[in-house]
């Protein structure tokens, strides 16, 4: 039984990893249409974005904030590192490639997701990169025989309260309105008085930028990070993304938390070895019988 | 034999005396082609290459062919198909498999390897393949992980897991086995040539055009006769068996197969040669793949900065050359190409290898002057071609069609009319196969075609066009037409490869059919312009001609003078009863009350899914419940 929490919580933690990278890729194929490829590497740049924060001004941030005010600069700092990268990204990768169709831009997305992936190795070197331990808060809290790092509490409620501000801000707001609308029919919404650019501002900066976070918190909860690492949980983000249904952001939320709690309790009482078998496999299953994922809309094409 | 038919031939003809022979190749070409081959076979005897270099033209041979194994999914099909090192895999570890634990021969291996690639292709593949674009492609990554993970796990001891399989042994002809670079090249660029041959082939058959269908637009292609869920599965199969024999021929070169050779990079690096070449190109496949061998090369001495290189290369050639370095042209189709008896010497010529069937319908019943008022009041009832009986097609808690009766008779002009949304567009769905009803049957020609799919319909005769013209936009007019004798031929994938009598035949029918419809419409002279480049009057043309060329019983037009001018739409009443004279039998939805009234010999008018009147045109249009429902209730 307390192996059961344990793992769920942990599956609970790595997914809403792959849930803050899934709503990225979903906001942006919403609204392109485009499998950000790139997007999984902007995670792992964005975590290597805090590392440098905290190593580089481990001494005098830590000092001046605190180790939480420490973790908070890092992370704000990534997120907005970040959020620009992808804006660069979106104009000089994908912008000019946006009318030659749907392959040709998949090309240019994989050729941005090896630059950064190479870029990052280039910088960093290619080898583990630990996040300084004087920089992670330690403090583990106990409820009855159940154990949790304070950092991993504070991951999951931050993950989860940014996810809530995400819902909120896209299914209840008129800004949020604007971008479900474009999602849908980009010409009508633009016919309508919708800024195009400015919903393309909104997803490019705001998609990488909640990846960022979960850049930051994984290097904070596993300690170490390396070049490759986006694209593990850019490939799980994204198969949590078609999970839920590609294009919906509640999708992608639901979906990363219930792949990684999946992929943590199989890990857990089945095999470690396997998990990503196990994974795809329901994957394949769902959308045998789902085709467009848990909670996609049914896409009816008029004849 | 009728007039009309002799007359278009005469004509066709004359134009294609005049025209250039579009199949011919150009002098450019042959030069380029020479130059290519001479290239290849002369390049391990150049000075500067030496063992590593001609290992590099090795290698540029196994990415041309996995490049090519790929292009058929993902240029030819448009598949999104992000995974395929799998199957490339599965030809690798099939050979390392086989080969250490049996001691079965590597040569023999070969087509072991393909046939279980193709093999595992078909299984995963077929619960999978209706799925749309991206759900596609995941679905694709995940089976190239599943494939890596499995191999990395080393089930029953039989992967060896990380370290992966050594000592596999070389191919060997009995006395002469393969040791040196320069046999490993050889061996590689001869089969290369081999498939290129085949793919040629295929990709000028009508398995190639179907695939070309499929890609341009699914729906339509269905519409017209193709099986798209086998054709989708024969791609993937044939893919895959080729990508197949590329992990035999990689796996007996290195001995030597680790699941690091089967990544998800290896899977990106054939998508990117595929679209960096050019998407269906042959040529440019090859010009991809050598760059994306001989990329890295170049920058070797930067080490760790080649893929960086090489990530942002891939955005500049995707900004600069969409459509990769050497797109696809599509090239004319003539008599020539076929290599049979070549062009018909005269018209009688020509006419006789038209079949009957697909000119005159029925041409013994019919005869082949226009229909006259006399002879159509005479069969005042003609016999039912077909009827609806009460069906019903429910989306949700909508009932777009209700209970609905329909009878169309053999020889007449039937009209379905009602104000919009009154759910006739779902009722020629349903008759077509798109949807199923939700009760009620379809009977067409006495038989129960309720459910079946829409390419099955088609073969038995009934072709339609669409409400928002729905063509192959980027093939030729004549390739579009070409689209409708499919159904009606048998050639498959074997007979293309070897271009067999039998299907060489069948390509020349499928060409004369195609011809005549073109020019029955009057496009003859556009036939070598890609079809999205004719104004909107000329596709609705376009359209026609390729359901005509389906050689129908039953033509079911949705809205064909919508979008036309009234010239145009004068032109088309006129085209629309001369197909009656022909003896085919039409069913049309149209908004346009002088088409309606002027052509119709039964109008059925149809408003919130029923049937709210049916008679003779001169009946409805005086028929109060008619205006009603299109004008509303007067107060």
């Amino acid at each position: 039984m307390r192996m059961l929490l344990e793992q769920f919580l942990n599956g609970l933690t790595i997914g809403s990893f792959y849930a803050l990278v899934a709503m990225g890729y979903s906001m942006v194929y919403g609204v392109m249409k485009l499998i950000n490829f790139a997007h999984g590497d902007l995670f792992a740049l964005g975590s290597y974005l805090g590392y440098t924060v905290l190593v580089i001004g481990a001494g005098w941030i830590t000092q001046v904030f605190g180790i939480w005010g420490g973790v908070a600069v890092a992370i704000t700092a990534a997120m907005i590192g970040i959020g620009i990268a992808g804006l660069v990204v979106e104009r000089i990768a994908y912008r000019p490639v946006y009318k030659a169709g749907r392959l040709p831009i998949v090309v240019s997305a994989l050729g941005m997701s090896i630059f950064i992936s190479n870029g990052i190795m280039a910088i960093w070197s290619p080898r583990f990169q630990a996040y300084p331990q004087n920089a992670i808060p330690s403090g583990i809290l106990s409820f009855g025989d159940i154990r949790i790092t304070l950092v991993k509490l504070v991951t999951l409620l931050v993950s989860l309260a940014l996810m809530a501000f995400i819902y909120w801000l896209v299914e209840r707001t008129l800004f949020g309105a604007a971008v479900r609308a474009t999602a849908l029919d980009r010409d009508t919404a633009t016919l309508m008085g919708i800024n195009f650019s400015k919903i393309i501002l909104f997803v490019f900066f705001v998609g990488p930028a909640l990846g960022a976070m979960a850049g930051v918190f994984a290097g904070l909860n596993y300690g170490r990070i390396i070049f490759n690492l986006g694209w593990g949980y850019g490939l799980k983000a994204f198969t949590a993304t078609i999970l839920g249904g590609i294009g919906n952001i509640p999708g992608a939320m639901i979906g990363g938390l219930l792949l990684g709690v999946m992929e943590s309790l199989f890990e857990g009482f089945v095999s470690g070895a396997w998990k990503s078998v196990f994974v795809f496999l329901v994957l394949i299953i769902i959308l045998i019988v789902r085709p467009t994922g848990l909670i996609g809309e049914k896409i009816a094409e008029k004849v | 034999m009728a007039d009309i038919t002799r007359k278009v031939a005469q004509r066709i003809l004359n134009s294609q005396k005049k025209g250039k022979t579009p199949t011919k190749i150009a002098p450019f070409q042959l030069v380029l082609l020479a130059a290519a081959i001479v290239l290849l076979v002369a390049y391990p005897f150049f000075p500067f290459v030496n063992n590593y270099w001609i290992d590099v033209g090795f290698f540029v041979g196994i990415y041309v062919l996995l490049g090519l194994s790929l292009n058929i999914v993902l240029g030819e099909v448009g598949l999104f198909d992000l995974g395929h090192a799998a199957f490339y895999a599965i030809g690798a570890y099939t050979t390392g498999i086989l080969f250490t634990q049996l001691h079965i021969p590597i040569v023999a291996l070969l087509p072991i390897s393909a046939i279980v690639a193709g093999g595992f292709a078909y299984l995963v593949t077929s619960p999978i393949i209706h799925l749309r674009g991206d759900y596609l492609c995941i679905v694709t990554i995940g089976i190239g992980e599943i494939v890596r993970i499995t191999a990395l796990n080393n089930p029953f001891g039989l992967t060896k897991g990380a370290n992966g399989i050594t000592g596999i042994g070389t191919p060997d002809f009995g006395l002469f086995s393969f040791q040196t670079p320069t046999h490993f090249y050889y061996y590689i660029w001869i089969i290369v040539a081999l498939v290129i041959i085949g793919l040629l082939n295929l990709q000028k058959s009508r398995v190639g055009r179907a695939w070309n269908f499929i890609r341009e637009d699914e729906i339509a292609a269905e519409a017209n006769g193709i099986d798209v869920r086998s054709y989708k599965l024969l791609a993937f199969v044939l893919g895959a068996a080729l990508a197949g024999i590329a992990g035999n021929v990689y796996a007996s070169k290195m001995m030597v197969i680790s699941p690091d050779n089967f990544t998800f990079m290896e899977s990106c690096l054939l998508f990117c040669i595929v679209l960096l070449g050019g998407l269906g190109s042959i040529p440019g496949n090859m010009l991809g793949a050598a760059a994306i061998v001989i990329f890295p090369e170049i920058f070797r001495q930067f080490a760790s900065y080649k893929l960086l290189f090489f990530g942002a290369a891939l955005v500049v050639m995707m900004i600069f050359r969409p459509g990769g370095i050497w797109p696809r042209r599509r090239e004319g189709v003539g008599f020539r190409g076929l290599g049979i008896s070549g062009l018909p010497k005269d018209e009688d010529e020509f006419l006789s290898k038209i079949p009957k069937e697909s000119v005159l319908v029925s041409s013994g019943s019919n005869s082949s002057s226009p229909v006259s008022a006399e002879s159509s009041a005479e069969k005042a009832d003609g016999d039912v071609v077909l009827v609806t009986k009460s069906v019903t097609m429910q989306f949700g808690g909508l009932t777009a069609v209700n209970n609905f009766d329909l009878i169309v008779r053999q020889g007449k002009i039937s009209s379905l009319i009602g104000p919009n949304g009154a759910g006739k567009t779902t009722l020629f769905n349903v008759i077509t196969g798109i949807y199923r009803p939700t009760s009620g049957k379809v009977v067409f020609l006495g038989k129960n075609i309720t459910g079946l799919k829409p390419h099955t319909i088609v073969s038995k005769g009934i072709a339609r066009t669409f409400q928002n013209i729905r063509l192959f936009p980027s093939l030729t007019c004549i390739e579009n037409v070409m689209s409708g004798p499919h159904c009606h031929a048998h050639s498959g994938a074997w007979s293309s490869i070897l271009r067999l009598p039998g299907q060489k035949r069948e390509e020349c029918r499928i060409l004369e059919i195609a011809t005549y419809r073109l020019h029955q419409v009057g496009l003859w002279q556009y036939r070598n312009e890609l079809a999205k480049n004719l104004p909107y009057g000329k596709q609705r043309l376009l359209e026609i001609a390729r359901a005509l060329a389906t050689s129908p019983k039953l033509l079911v037009l949705d809205e064909p003078s919508s979008g036309l001018n009234d010239k145009e739409t004068e032109e088309l009443m006129d085209s629309l009863k001369s197909l009656i004279a022909e003896g085919f039998t039409l069913l049309l939805i149209e908004h346009d009350m002088n088409v309606v009234m002027g052509i119709s010999d039964w109008v059925t008018v149809m408003d919130m899914g029923s049937k709210i009147a049916e008679g003779l045109p001169s009946q409805i249009y005086n028929n109060p419940r008619v205006i009603e429902a299109y004008l509303g209730k007067e107060e």
